[in-house]
C-alpha cells in the first residue's frame, strides 16, 4: 500500500507543479492585452469577456497571460475567473462534501486529517498548545526590523468604503 | 446589566448633566463621546468603552479561551522557524492597524484543510492546508491581514455575544468574579465554546466583506503588494467546492468568487499604485515535508 500512495504523492505533486506556472483563468470582461503591467503601457491585443488564458505570473494589479493564439501579455488580475464560472455559489457541493468528511479523511498524503465541523465543536482546550502559541510571539522591534530587511516600509492607507455589489 | 448600572452611576456622579444621562445611556454616550464634553468631565477613552463594551483583558482572555480549543483540535506544526516566521509578519501587519498594543500571536496548525481562524484579543491560527497554497508572501500578509480585520473590527465577539443572547452578561460576569477570586480551577466560560463553535457556523456575511476590503488596506499600509489576498482568493477560487479540505472554509464564507466580486467593486483602481509600489519578499518559509 505504502509505495502506491507514496507514488500518487510524488505524481500529484509534478502535475501540482506544472499547474503552478500556468493557471487556467477566464475572462470576466473584455479588455486590452498590454505589453507591460500598466494601465497606459501599450495594447497588444484585445480580449474578449470569456476567453481563455493561462495565468503565468502575477505583479501587482496585473497578471501575465498567455493566450491560446500564443500571444501572451498583461491584463488586469481582477477581471479574471480561476474558478470553473459554473455558480456563484460553491455551498451545494461544500455542504454536499461535509458528510464526506467524517469517514473518508480530506487528503491521503498529509497524514493528517482536516478539521472537520465535529471536531471544532467538540474540541477540548489544549493549554500545552497555547502556551507553545505564546512563546512565538515576539517583540515589535523585531516585527519592525524583519519587514526592514524585506524592505517592507510603512506608509498611510485609508480603509475603502464599501462600494457597488449586489449582495 | 451590572455594569451597564454600575457606569451610570459613575457618569451621573461625576455630575454634568446627570439626571438626563442616567435616563437614556446612548444618548449620554454620545454626548460623551465630544471632545470638549471628555475634557470636561475628565473623562478619558477608556471608560467611555468599558460602558460601551466588555474591557480588553476580558476580550483577550475569551479569545484565549477560544484559541486552546482551536489547538485541541488541530496542534501547532512542529517548526519553530515557520512560527517565528509567521509571527514577525503577522505582528509588522497589526502594527498598521487602530489596535497594535493586543497581544497579537500568529500559529501555523497542523490541519490539511485550508482554513484561517481569528479569535478575539488578537490570535490568529492558520491552517498548513492554506498556508502551502501561498505563492509568495503577499499571499501570506493578505490573509494575515484579513484576520487582522476581523479582531480590529471585533467581529468576533459581535458573534458571540449574539450568540449567547442574555447570557452573555451572566458569562462574563462569571469571568470578572474569578479574575478577583483569583481561583486556580479557573471555570471554562461559555464564551469559550461558543466563541470555537462559532468558526463552524461562520461570522456575518458582510463582515466578511469588510475584512477583505480591510486587508487589502493594511497589506498596503505595511508595504505589501495589496492584491496578495486577491492571488489567495483566486487560488480559493480554484478549488473544486467538493474537496473536503475546503468543505469548512467554503460553508463558513460567502464563495471566493463573490469575495472577490464585492472587493473588485471596493477597490477599483485606487489600489493599483500600491500594487507598483508594494513589495513581494522573496523570502515565503518553505515548509519541511
Amino acid at each position: 500500500m505504502r509505495p502506491i500512495i507514496f507514488t500518487s504523492v510524488v505524481l500529484a505533486g509534478l502535475v501540482l507543479g506544472t499547474a503552478a506556472f500556468a493557471e487556467p483563468g477566464t475572462l470576466l470582461k473584455a479588455d486590452s492585452l498590454r505589453a507591460k503591467p500598466f494601465g497606459d503601457a501599450e495594447v497588444i491585443g484585445t480580449l474578449k469577456a470569456k476567453d481563455k488564458v493561462d495565468i503565468t505570473a502575477r505583479k501587482g494589479a496585473w497578471a501575465n497571460v498567455q493566450i491560446p493564439a500564443g500571444k501572451s501579455g498583461w491584463i488586469r488580475v481582477l477581471n479574471i475567473r480561476t474558478g470553473s464560472g459554473k455558480s456563484g455559489d460553491s455551498g451545494v457541493g461544500a455542504i454536499a462534501s461535509l458528510f464526506k468528511t467524517g469517514s473518508s479523511g480530506n487528503t491521503v498524503s498529509t497524514g493528517v486529517k482536516g478539521l472537520s465541523e465535529e471536531q471544532l465543536t467538540n474540541a477540548e482546550p489544549n493549554p500545552e498548545e497555547a502556551k507553545r502559541l505564546s512563546k512565538y510571539k515576539n517583540t515589535d522591534a523585531d516585527a519592525r526590523n524583519f519587514a526592514k530587511q524585506a524592505k517592507l516600509s510603512a506608509q498611510q492607507v485609508d480603509y475603502l468604503p464599501a462600494n457597488g455589489g449586489s449582495e | 446589566m451590572k455594569r451597564i448600572l454600575t457606569s451610570i452611576v459613575m457618569i451621573s456622579s461625576l455630575g454634568a448633566t446627570g439626571a438626563a444621562l442616567a435616563f437614556n445611556l446612548n444618548d449620554a454616550l454620545n454626548k460623551l463621546n465630544d471632545p470638549d464634553t471628555q475634557k470636561a468631565l475628565g473623562i478619558g477613552k477608556k471608560m467611555l468603552e468599558s460602558a460601551k463594551e466588555i474591557s480588553e483583558p476580558q476580550e483577550i482572555d475569551i479569545g484565549d479561551g477560544i484559541a486552546s480549543n482551536l489547538l485541541g483540535a488541530a496542534p501547532l506544526v512542529r517548526d519553530d522557524a515557520l512560527q517565528k516566521y509567521v509571527n514577525r509578519i503577522g505582528l509588522w501587519l497589526a502594527l498598521q492597524t487602530e489596535r497594535p498594543n493586543l497581544p497579537w500571536r500568529f500559529g501555523v496548525t497542523d490541519d490539511a484543510d485550508v482554513n484561517a481562524f481569528g479569535t478575539p484579543g488578537g490570535t490568529i491560527l492558520i491552517t498548513r492546508g492554506l498556508y502551502e497554497k501561498f505563492r509568495n508572501e503577499s499571499e501570506l500578509a493578505g490573509v494575515l491581514a484579513h484576520e487582522i480585520a476581523h479582531i480590529v473590527q471585533k467581529h468576533q465577539l459581535k458573534a458571540i455575544k449574539s450568540a449567547l443572547g442574555r447570557e452573555w452578561q451572566a458569562d462574563i460576569a462569571v469571568a470578572v468574579a474569578e479574575k478577583k477570586g483569583n481561583s486556580d480551577a479557573k471555570k471554562s466560560l461559555k464564551a469559550y465554546t461558543a466563541g470555537t463553535e462559532l468558526f463552524a457556523r461562520g461570522l456575518d456575511k458582510g463582515d466578511e466583506y469588510e475584512a477583505d476590503r480591510m486587508g487589502v488596506v493594511i497589506a498596503a499600509r505595511a508595504g505589501y503588494n495589496p492584491f496578495g489576498l486577491v492571488g489567495s482568493l483566486q487560488t480559493l477560487d480554484a478549488v473544486n467546492a467538493s474537496d473536503g479540505a475546503v468543505a469548512l472554509m467554503f460553508k463558513t464564507h460567502p464563495a471566493p468568487a463573490k469575495r472577490l466580486e464585492m472587493l473588485t467593486a471596493a477597490m477599483g483602481t485606487q489600489m493599483d499604485q500600491f500594487g507598483d509600489s508594494g513589495k513581494e519578499p522573496a523570502r515565503l518559509y518553505v515548509l519541511k515535508k
